[in-house]
């Protein structure tokens, strides 16, 4: 072993970040903005308060507590009939609709979402542990709580729930991933300059990796799919040709995202520290890991130029509530995930500038 | 400054630079560079490396566009003579697709370069630069000196009106390196105008007219004999230093 070269190495590697300065600022300002987001998202309290309508026409306790419990600080309460507030729950203006029956009380959610479920349950429990405070001896304890879902249940585990977002994230990390280093190839070996000196045009190039990716991020999306649904058996209510539908352009627009990255970046090590800048703040902020509704409101407006955002909505909508191609919802999201797709196509052609050098 | 899209076939120079200016950052590549290249002949474009050559060739090829000064290309804007697919540009590296066969590779320029007869003319190129026993081969498993051919293959395939050649025989064997020439001969005979950079002097004798180059300025211009004449040297490389000395 002889120091001297060993040192020799390190100061090579030294040396040469000195040099690229891009790397070295991704290097810091990669986790710096990663932690942020970490921060932000789940080191402020972002307990949301759920809107409830209680249903009058089944809520058979006394007019006084009836009240309390509208008032309750813990909710946004309103007062409607068991109906509307079934209607007004699918059609996901409120979180929750509670009624009496007997002694239980049932607490009817959308269920689409555990974790949001959980916050739910728990801010109507409490509304009704502050209600009956003093009242529990009148009326001899409390009544026993049972929480109904419209959607999911008993027989869902949790990759039921999880697999529709875990389904897009997969698709678009690898793919995006393999076109942005796969374009960068093409400026590292210099063939991007003896094509830009072909009367090949920047769209077309684009345009032809993007057929040429699509087609693998195409088949990849179709293995993913059937892996969950018939080896993972994770339930799903939609028809396979929608879920398909949704990935297939979700893909598409990671490959644009890739290749718009690739423009950025002068080598395979630059384009590898991009990734985290772009896929985490997806994981952190589509509704992955925690409801968009309870992101604070300033991380909002960055949850909703996300892709991951519209896909993870489209996904669980059809593969958990079972929701159709042509439902308004899934086609705005479909819609905005092509918009997406379009955008990160034309941002890479005008980032592939003629002076490539 | 730049010339207007439509090209001029009739043109006596393929390339005509006036003034021609290029800045990276703090470093002036080309520094009012003036040349003027004829339709037909084999120009050297000569110089040690750093001196502009490759920048030069990168803004023929429409890669840069000049700062300054005027840059006519077959009589039109140089982008404009590379859309219309007149000229070949063969990089200093091989820049090709190495996980491609070398039949693939072909195939795929001439498909960018709308060539017609696409197998005609990959076996023609292929035979020209003495490769066509490894049409089927996978460029990665080609010496370097093997890519450099296939390189030029490519950039033949189309029959540009202008070849540009940057530093071309460099791992190239000697014998090939003859046969190279003699290929661009034949191709100057048939009209083909070529620019082709080196920084080694014999091979300067084998073209028509010679630009010496430096600091991004043509020192002078004219055929080898000419200038060792005007530097009173007995050959081209002591030519070359008086010729930088006295500016």
């Amino acid at each position: 072993m002889n120091g001297h070269r060993v040192r020799a190495v390190a100061k090579r590697i030294v040396l040469g970040f000195r040099r690229d300065r891009r790397s070295l600022g991704l290097l810091f300002v990669a986790p710096v903005v990663v932690l942020s987001l970490v921060g932000a998202v789940w080191g402020v309290a972002t307990e949301r308060v759920p809107t409830v309508v209680v249903a009058t026409d089944r809520f058979n306790f006394p007019a006084p507590i009836v009240d309390r419990f509208v008032a309750s600080s813990a909710i946004h309460g309103r007062r409607g009939t068991f109906e509307e507030g079934l209607s007004q729950l699918r059609d996901g203006k409120v979180d929750a609709v509670v009624w009496l029956e007997g002694t239980t009380l049932h607490i009817q959610i959308e269920g689409a979402d555990p974790l949001e479920s959980g916050s739910i349950g728990g801010a109507i429990q409490k509304a009704l542990a502050d209600t009956l405070a003093g009242a529990s001896v009148l009326l001899g304890g409390g009544p026993a709580v049972q929480v109904d879902q419209l959607y999911g249940g008993p027989d869902y585990s949790i990759l039921d729930y999880l697999a529709p977002v875990l389904v897009a994230f997969f698709a678009f990390f690898f793919i995006f991933l393999l076109s942005a280093v796969s374009f960068l190839r093409e400026r590292t070996t210099g063939t991007l300059e003896r094509l830009m000196a072909t009367p090949l045009r920047r769209a077309e190039l684009v345009l032809g990796y993007l057929a040429g990716f699509s087609f693998f991020a195409l088949l990849q999306a179709i293995v993913i799919l059937l892996f969950t649904v018939f080896v993972l058996k994770v339930h799903y209510r939609g028809t396979l040709a929608t879920i398909f539908i949704v990935e297939a352009v979700l893909v598409i627009g990671a490959v644009s995202l890739g290749l718009l990255v690739s423009a950025a970046a002068r080598n395979e090590l630059q384009a590898v520290q991009f990734v985290p800048i772009v896929l985490l703040p997806q994981v952190f902020l589509s509704g992955l890991l925690i409801p968009v509704d309870q992101l604070p409101d300033y991380l909002r407006p960055l949850s909703a130029v996300l892709p991951l955002t519209y896909a993870n909505e489209a996904l669980r909508s059809v593969m958990i509530k079972g929701y159709e191609l042509a439902d308004p919802l899934v086609l705005r999201d479909i819609g905005i995930l092509v918009v997406f797709g379009l955008v990160m196509a034309v941002g890479a052609v005008t980032s592939i500038r003629r002076e490539v050098a | 400054m730049f010339p207007a899209d439509e090209l001029n076939v009739e043109t006596e120079f393929a390339v005509d630079a006036q003034g021609v200016r290029k800045r990276f950052g703090a470093i002036e590549a080309l520094r009012g560079l003036d040349l003027a290249i004829r339709a037909g002949e084999i120009y050297g474009l000569l110089g040690p490396n750093g001196s502009g050559k490759t920048t030069f060739i990168r803004c023929v090829a429409g890669l840069l566009r000049p700062e300054g000064g005027m840059l006519t290309v077959l009589g039109g804007a140089p982008s404009a003579a590379v859309s219309a697919g007149r000229v070949g540009y063969m990089t200093q590296a091989a820049a090709l697709y190495g996980d491609l066969s070398v039949d693939e590779n072909l195939r795929f320029f001439a498909a960018l370069q709308g060539v017609a007869h696409a197998d005609e003319r990959i076996v023609e190129a292929l035979r020209t630069v003495d490769l066509l026993d490894r049409q089927r081969s996978v460029v990665n498993t080609l010496s370097s000196g093997m890519r450099t051919r296939v390189s030029l293959a490519a950039t033949l395939l189309h029959r540009p009106s202008l070849l540009l050649l940057d530093e071309p025989t460099v791992g190239v064997d000697p014998l090939l390196r003859q046969e190279f020439w003699a290929y661009f001969r034949k191709l100057a005979a048939s009209g083909t105008t070529l620019l082709v950079s080196s920084h080694v002097m014999d091979e300067a004798s084998r073209c028509d007219r010679l630009g010496l180059i430096r600091a991004g300025a043509v020192l002078a211009e004219g055929t080898a004999n000419e200038l060792v004449a005007r530097a009173g040297t007995p050959d081209l490389e002591s030519a070359f230093l008086a010729l930088a000395e006295a500016r």
